[in-house]
C-alpha cells in the first residue's frame, strides 16, 4: 500500500513537472513528423527498473519542447526522467526517457502522451497523441525462488520423515528428468511497439505543405527542395529535365504546368530575379492547390 | 536585357522559307549568337545551302559559297596578291571567305592544307595575304557541310580540326508531311526571297545579351559531368543491333575536350536567349549536348564492327547523367 502511494505521489509530481500551463498564445509552432511512446521491454519484471521512451520529431530547429504531457503512471514508481533535444538539418528530435519500476505483477496500461502545439502546416492549435502501451509485469525469479523455499521448509518441518523420503524421491526424479532433458536457454525478445503509420497526405495537402515551406523560406535552397518535392508528388523521376516532366500525361494542364515552370525558374534564375520568381511560384502553387480536388 | 528585335524573329523568318529542319535553323542561329561555326552532315538536297543563304538575307549580311574540290588551293579561299602591270605593283584580291555567312560545301573534298587554311581563318578571324593581315567581317559564321554517302576521294577532317566547330548537326530527311509542304511551297514558284528582319548590329547586341545569360552553379556541374562522362564511361552500356551489350568505354578512344565544356555553356546561353530567357535551364544544356559532343569524341573501330550508331552511344551517355 505504501509503495502504491509513493508511486501515485511520484507520478503526480512528474506530471506537474512536465505540464506547463498551456494557452493558445504560448503554444509552439511545430510541424510534427512523428510522436511515439515505447518501452524497452514488453514484459517488465516486478522490482526491476525499465524505461519508457517518448520520441517526438519535428521539422523545425528548436531548443526545447514545452507542452508535452506525460501519461499518469499510477501503477509504477518513478525513478528518473531524462530529456534531450537534438537538432540537425532535417529538424529536431525530442527524446524523454522515464525510468520506472513495477512492484506488483499484472497488466500495465499506459495512456498516450500528449503534445499541444500550433500546427505549422495550417496555423491551427492542435493536440497530438502518441500510441498507448500495454505491458505485462511478471514475478522476478528471486521472488519465485524465495516463496518456493519457505513453503518447502514448512513442509519439511511438519512432515520431516516423510518429507525426507519424498525429497529423496523428488531429487531422484529430478535427476532422472534432468538427464533426459537437455537444458534450454530462452533468449528474451524485446519488441518495441511500432507507432501507427502516419496518415497518407493527399495531393492537395502536399502542395499546401510545399507552399507553406516556400512562403516561410524564400531561398534558392528552399525553391530547389520544393521543386524536387513537387516532382516526386506527380511521380516524375529525379534526373529528368522540365521538358521530360512536361511530356508526362497530365503535366500539360495549365495549373500544374505553371507550377513546374515557375519552380524551374526559381531554381535556376539569377539572384536578383529570385524573389519575384519565388513569388510567382507561390502564386502558381496556390492556384494549383485550389484546382486539386 | 533582350534587344527589341529578338533572335526568335530570325527563326520565324527562316521557318517561312525552309520547311522543317528545325535543328539546322536552331544550329545556325546558335552559331550566330555564340560566335561559332557549324558542321552540317547530311545527304545533298536537304536545304543546307538555302538555310545559309536565307540566314544571310534575313540579316542583310553578305553570303558566299565555296565548293570544296580536291584541286582547291588556300588562296582560292582567303585571297591572293595579283601583279597589276599598269600600276607595276601587287594588288590584294580578297577571297570568298570575306563574308558574314560562308557556306563551305563538302569541306572534306579538299586536301588538308585547304581545310587547315579555312579552319585557321575560322579560329583567328583574320587572314594574312602577303605582308598584310585582314580582319574578317563581324559577324562571321562558317557553315561547313559534309556528305556522308559519297566518301570516295575525300579527306576526313582530323578530330583536332573538327573540335573548332561549335556544333555538328546531322541533317535528316523531311517527314512525308514536310515533303508535301515542300512541294506546295516550291514546286509552282521559285524560292521566295527572305525578307530582312534584323541587322548585323542586332546580332552583335544579341551576342552581348547571350554573354550575360545566367548559368547556375548546379547547371555548371551538370555541364562538367556531361563532358566528364565521355572520358569515364565505364558505367554506361549500349546495345548493338545484334543484341550484345557493350560498355561505352570499349567503343571510345578519347572523350571530349574542355572546349566542349565551354561550347556547352555558350550554346545553353544562346538557347536560353532564343527562348527569351535570361537564365539557362537543364533543358538548354541537354538540347545542345549531342550536337556539341558528337564530333569531339574519338570512337574506335568497334563502333563500326558492332554496328552501333555513334549517336546511340552519345544518347546513352547523356541519359546516364542526371539533370539537376
Amino acid at each position: 500500500m505504501t509503495r502504491l502511494l509513493t508511486g501515485l505521489v511520484a507520478a503526480a509530481f512528474a506530471a506537474l513537472l512536465s505540464c506547463n500551463p498551456c494557452t493558445a498564445q504560448s503554444l509552439q509552432r511545430l510541424s510534427v513528423e512523428s510522436f511515439v511512446l515505447s518501452a524497452d521491454t514488453t514484459r517488465p519484471r516486478v522490482d526491476t527498473p525499465f524505461h519508457l521512451i517518448v520520441l517526438l520529431r519535428v521539422r523545425e530547429r528548436v531548443t526545447e519542447i514545452n507542452n508535452i504531457e506525460l501519461p499518469l503512471l499510477a501503477a509504477l514508481e518513478l525513478l528518473g526522467d531524462e530529456r534531450e533535444v537534438t537538432s540537425d538539418a532535417r529538424g529536431s528530435q525530442y527524446r524523454e526517457v522515464i525510468t520506472v519500476v513495477a512492484h506488483d505483477p499484472g497488466t500495465l496500461a499506459i495512456a498516450p502522451a500528449t503534445l499541444q502545439a500550433v500546427d505549422a502546416r495550417d496555423g491551427h492549435p492542435k493536440e497530438w497523441y502518441t500510441n498507448d502501451l500495454h505491458l505485462v509485469a511478471g514475478q522476478s525469479p528471486e521472488r519465485i525462488v524465495s516463496s518456493v523455499r519457505s513453503a518447502f521448509l514448512g513442509v519439511v518441518w511438519i512432515l520431516a520423515p516423510l518429507a525426507v523420503l519424498v525429497a529423496i524421491g523428488v531429487v531422484v526424479l529430478l535427476a532422472v528428468r534432468a538427464a533426459a532433458n537437455r537444458p534450454r536457454v530462452v533468449v528474451p525478445i524485446v519488441v518495441e511497439p511500432i507507432a501507427p503509420p502516419p496518415a497518407q497526405r493527399t495531393l492537395r495537402q502536399q502542395i499546401e505543405d510545399a507552399l507553406v515551406v516556400l512562403r516561410a523560406e524564400r531561398t534558392r535552397g528552399a525553391a530547389v527542395r520544393v521543386r524536387a518535392a513537387v516532382w516526386r508528388t506527380i511521380g516524375a523521376s529525379e534526373g529528368a529535365t522540365l521538358a521530360d516532366v512536361l511530356r508526362r500525361p497530365g503535366s500539360d494542364e495549365v495549373p500544374l504546368r505553371d507550377v513546374l515552370i515557375a519552380l524551374e525558374r526559381s531554381a535556376f534564375t539569377y539572384d536578383a530575379d529570385l524573389s519575384p520568381a519565388i513569388e510567382d511560384a507561390c502564386g502558381a502553387l496556390e492556384r494549383y492547390a485550389g484546382s486539386v480536388v | 536585357m533582350i534587344a527589341a528585335r529578338e533572335p526568335g524573329d530570325l527563326r520565324a523568318a527562316l521557318a517561312k522559307t525552309i520547311v522543317g529542319q528545325e535543328a539546322v535553323i536552331e544550329g545556325l542561329l546558335l552559331a550566330l549568337l555564340c560566335n561559332g561555326h557549324v558542321l552540317l552532315e547530311g545527304p545533298p538536297g536537304l536545304a543546307k545551302t538555302l538555310a545559309c543563304r536565307s540566314l544571310a538575307a534575313a540579316l542583310e549580311g553578305e553570303f558566299k559559297r565555296i565548293q570544296f574540290t580536291p584541286d582547291l588551293l588556300p588562296s582560292d579561299i582567303v585571297g591572293t596578291r595579283i601583279f597589276d602591270q599598269r600600276e607595276s605593283s601587287f594588288a590584294t584580291v580578297l577571297g570568298p571567305i570575306f563574308a558574314n555567312v560562308v557556306l563551305a560545301d563538302e569541306i572534306n573534298r579538299a586536301p588538308a592544307k585547304v581545310q587547315s587554311a579555312l579552319l585557321e581563318a575560322m579560329q583567328e578571324r583574320q587572314v594574312t595575304i602577303g605582308p598584310q593581315s585582314h580582319e574578317l567581317p563581324d559577324p562571321f559564321v562558317v557553315m561547313a557541310t559534309m556528305n556522308p554517302l559519297d566518301s570516295e576521294g575525300t579527306y576526313a577532317l582530323p578530330i583536332a580540326q573538327m573540335d573548332r566547330f561549335l556544333m555538328k548537326i546531322n541533317v535528316g530527311y523531311p517527314t512525308r508531311d514536310q515533303e508535301r509542304e515542300i512541294l506546295d511551297r516550291f514546286a509552282l514558284a521559285d524560292t521566295q526571297p527572305v525578307r530582312a528582319v534584323a541587322t548585323l548590329d542586332d546580332v552583335r547586341s544579341w551576342r552581348a545579351a547571350a554573354h550575360n545569360v545566367h548559368i547556375d552553379e548546379k547547371l555548371k556541374r551538370y555541364i562538367v559531368d556531361l563532358v566528364a562522362i565521355t572520358r569515364e564511361s565505364e558505367g554506361v552500356s549500349v546495345r548493338s543491333s545484334a543484341g550484345a551489350t557493350h560498355r561505352a568505354c570499349e567503343l571510345i578512344d578519347y572523350g571530349a575536350s574542355p572546349r566542349a565544356t565551354l561550347a556547352l555553356a555558350f550554346l545553353a546561353r544562346g538557347r536560353a536567349l532564343l527562348d527569351r530567357r535570361d537564365f539557362a535551364l537543364p533543358d538548354d544544356v541537354r538540347a545542345v549536348a549531342a550536337a556539341t559532343l558528337r564530333h569531339r569524341i574519338g570512337f574506335n573501330y568497334r563502333l563500326a564492327t558492332e554496328n552501333i550508331a555513334a549517336d546511340e552511344v552519345i544518347a546513352a551517355m547523356i541519359a546516364a547523367v542526371p539533370a539537376p
